[in-house]
C-alpha cells in the first residue's frame, strides 16, 4: 500500500530554506517531504498522495511556474503555494492565473504560511472527496442499463411516471420497476439527491 | 713668434689653438684652427678673434678682454666653457673654449684651444630626447594600465550590477532560512514537552546559515573591492569554487541549471586571480543570458576544466541558441553586443584577461546546440 497521508510537499532548491521549512511544518505537527528540484518532485511524486505543494519559484533547471504548469498538464489537483524571494508582479499573476492557491514572499511569516499549508490541505481534502464521489456516481452510472439511463434522463428532467410510459411506450409498471432499479443503483435516496448526482457529473 | 718645437707642438694638436693679444688680435693659428674654422692661418692671423664668433658674441669678447685688462680677473682662464663659433662659410657650431694667459707677457696675450664638439652635443640632446621619450612612453604605459585597471573594476562593477537581482535573491535565502528556522525553534519550544533536540538542531542550522550569509558578502566583497592583484599562482579550479555562490544565485534567478566538472589534476597557472573570476564569470553571466529567454526547461550550462592538454583549459558551455553566425567575427570587438541592454563590454574584456595570461578566448558552437567560449594558453596551435 502506497502511504497516502496528507503530506506538505517543500520543493526548493535551496538546503536551508528547504529543511526550515520542513522543521516549521514539523514543528507544528504536519508530515513534510522535500525535494531539491522540479525534476526530483516529478519522479517521486504520489499522485494518490494528497496535502499540498510549497514551491520555490526560482529554481537553476526547470522553474516553479514550469512545474506547476506541467502539474496542471498532467491534471494533478494538488495546491500550490508558491514562495519567492522576488516579489515580481508578473510572476505571481502569472501564478495565480494557473491556479496557485497562494504566493507568499520571502522571508514570509511562519503563521502565514503555517495558515495557508492548513488551507491548503483542507482544499485538497475536499477536491479530493468530491473527486472520489464523482467517481462514485460515474461508476453507479455506468452500471444502469441503456433503458434504465433513458428513464432516469427523462426522471431527472421532472417528467412524471405517466409521461414517461408514454414517451417511452412503456406500461406504467414498468416504467416503475425500472424507476425504482435506477434509485437503487445510484443508491439515491431521493429524487432531489439524483438530479444533483447528475448535475455533479455534468 | 713661436719657436719650431712650439709650431709642432700647435700643429699637432687636435684642437684648434689660436694665440692672441691683448686687443684680440690673432698672432697664430694651427692646422686643427684652419680645418675647424675654413680659414689659412695666413688669412686668420693679424685679424681680431672674434672673426671666429657670431656677431652677437663679439662685442662681448671685445668686453671681456677690457675687463680683464682693467681689473686683472679672469672669468674664463683655467675654466673652459662652451660657446658658439663661426665657420668661414658662416656656419655655427658648439665649442668648447678653454683659455690660459702667456705667463709675464705684458701686455698680456692669450691661448685659446676650441673643440668642436657638435657629436657630443648631439648625442646629450639625443640621449636626453631618449630619455624624455621613455618617461613619456613610460607614463603613458602608466596610464593605460591605470585605465585599463579602471576599465576592468568598471567591468566587474557592471557585471555584478547586472548580478544584482540574483545576489539579493541569494543573501534572502539564508535569511528566510534563519527567520523560519528561528521560528520553528520557538514552537517547539512552547510545547507542553519542548523538544530540546529539535530546538537545538535549529539553532544549529540558524549558525550555519548565517555565515552562509556572511560567505556570500565576503566573495562579493573581494570580487568589488580588489585591485588587480599581484600575479601568483592561481588555481583554476578555486577561482571557480570561490565564484560559486556568485554564479549560483544568478542561475537560479534564472532557472538555469549549472554542472561544475572540475579536473582536479589542473596544474595552477601564473595569473591575477581577481582577473581569472571576471573573466569565468563573463562568461557564466553570458551563458545564462543565452538561455534565459529559452522555453525549455532544461536550460543548461557546463563549467569544465581540463588538464589532459585540450586546448580547452577552461570551457563554459550552455544549451541555448548559440552565436548567429553573422555574429561569430564580431564576438570579441567592444562595444558589439545582441543584449539590448548589453555594453558590449564583457568578451572584449574577457579576451583582454585571457591575453595578458598568455592566452585567449575562443568561442565554437556547442553539440547538439548551444554555445562553448573556452580559455586556451599560449603554445597552443589553434588560431
Amino acid at each position: 500500500m502506497r502511504d497516502t497521508t496528507p503530506t506538505v510537499h517543500i520543493v526548493d532548491d535551496d538546503d536551508g530554506v528547504r529543511s526550515s521549512i520542513r522543521m516549521l511544518m514539523k514543528s507544528v505537527g504536519l508530515p513534510a517531504v522535500t525535494f531539491a528540484s522540479a525534476q526530483e518532485f516529478l519522479t517521486g511524486y504520489q499522485p494518490e498522495r494528497g496535502g499540498c505543494l510549497v514551491l520555490d519559484i526560482r529554481m537553476p533547471g526547470m522553474s516553479g511556474l514550469e512545474l506547476q504548469q506541467e502539474l496542471n498538464r498532467r491534471g494533478a489537483v494538488i495546491p500550490v503555494i508558491f514562495i519567492t524571494g522576488h516579489g515580481d508582479v508578473p510572476m505571481a499573476v502569472e501564478a495565480m492565473r494557473h491556479g496557485a492557491f497562494e504566493f507568499l514572499q520571502k522571508p514570509f511569516r511562519d503563521q502565514e504560511l503555517i495558515d495557508r499549508v492548513q488551507q491548503a490541505m483542507q482544499r485538497d481534502q475536499e477536491t479530493r472527496e468530491s473527486l472520489r464521489e464523482h467517481a462514485r456516481i460515474q461508476a453507479r452510472l455506468a452500471s444502469l442499463t441503456p433503458r434504465e439511463c433513458e428513464v432516469m434522463e427523462l426522471l431527472t428532467a421532472g417528467k412524471a411516471n405517466k409521461v414517461m410510459a408514454h414517451e417511452l411506450g412503456l406500461s406504467q409498471r414498468t416504467v416503475e420497476i425500472h424507476r425504482a432499479r435506477v434509485m437503487e443503483k445510484m443508491e439515491a435516496r431521493s429524487l432531489a439527491q439524483l438530479v444533483r448526482m447528475t448535475l455533479d457529473v455534468q | 713668434m713661436p719657436s719650431n718645437e712650439l709650431q709642432a707642438i700647435m700643429d699637432a694638436a687636435v684642437d684648434a689653438v689660436i694665440l692672441i693679444d691683448h686687443r684680440g688680435t690673432m698672432t697664430a693659428f694651427n692646422r686643427s684652427a684652419e680645418r675647424l674654422f675654413g680659414y689659412t692661418a695666413v688669412e686668420a692671423v693679424g685679424q681680431n678673434v672674434g672673426l671666429l664668433m657670431p656677431p652677437s658674441h663679439r662685442a662681448h669678447h671685445d668686453q671681456y678682454l677690457e675687463r680683464y685688462a682693467a681689473t686683472g680677473v679672469a672669468h674664463i682662464i683655467g675654466v673652459g666653457r662652451e660657446v658658439e663659433a663661426l665657420r668661414k662659410d658662416g656656419t655655427v657650431f658648439p665649442a668648447l673654449l678653454s683659455v690660459g694667459r702667456v705667463a709675464d707677457s705684458v701686455p698680456a696675450r692669450f691661448v685659446g684651444m676650441i673643440r668642436d664638439i657638435t657629436a657630443e652635443q648631439q648625442a646629450r640632446l639625443k640621449l636626453v630626447a631618449e630619455r624624455d621619450r621613455a618617461a613619456a612612453a613610460e607614463m603613458a604605459e602608466q596610464e593605460a594600465r591605470l585605465l585599463q585597471e579602471r576599465l576592468m573594476r568598471v567591468g566587474r562593477l557592471t557585471t555584478l550590477g547586472e548580478m544584482a537581482a540574483g545576489i539579493a535573491h541569494e543573501l534572502n535565502q539564508p535569511l528566510s532560512a534563519i527567520a523560519t528556522y528561528a521560528r520553528a525553534c520557538e514552537r517547539f519550544l512552547a510545547l507542553e514537552n519542548p523538544d530540546l533536540e529539535e530546538s537545538r538542531a535549529a539553532t544549529r542550522e540558524i549558525a550555519q546559515e548565517a555565515l552562509r550569509a556572511g560567505a556570500i558578502i565576503q566573495r562579493l566583497r573581494q570580487f568589488i573591492a580588489s585591485q588587480t592583484s599581484v600575479p601568483s599562482a592561481v588555481n583554476l579550479n578555486l577561482v571557480i569554487e570561490h565564484l560559486t555562490p556568485l554564479i549560483m544565485a544568478d542561475a537560479r534567478l534564472h532557472s538555469v541549471g549549472i554542472t561544475f566538472d572540475l579536473d582536479q589534476k589542473l596544474a595552477p597557472l601564473n595569473g591575477d586571480s581577481v582577473q581569472l573570476q571576471h573573466l569565468v564569470l563573463n562568461l557564466v553571466r553570458n551563458a545564462i543570458e543565452a538561455l534565459s529567454g529559452n522555453a525549455d526547461p532544461d536550460r543548461h550550462i557546463v563549467i569544465r576544466t581540463d588538464a589532459s592538454g585540450s586546448p580547452e583549459l577552461l570551457s563554459v558551455c550552455d544549451n541555448g541558441p548559440g552565436v548567429p553566425p553573422q555574429m561569430v567575427n564580431r564576438l570579441f570587438m567592444p562595444f558589439v553586443t545582441t543584449k539590448p541592454d548589453g555594453t558590449g563590454l564583457g568578451l572584449s574584456i574577457s579576451q583582454t584577461i585571457a591575453r595578458a595570461h598568455g592566452g585567449s578566448v575562443g568561442y565554437r558552437p556547442a553539440e547538439p546546440r548551444g554555445a562553448c567560449f573556452f580559455m586556451r594558453l599560449a603554445g597552443d596551435p589553434r588560431p
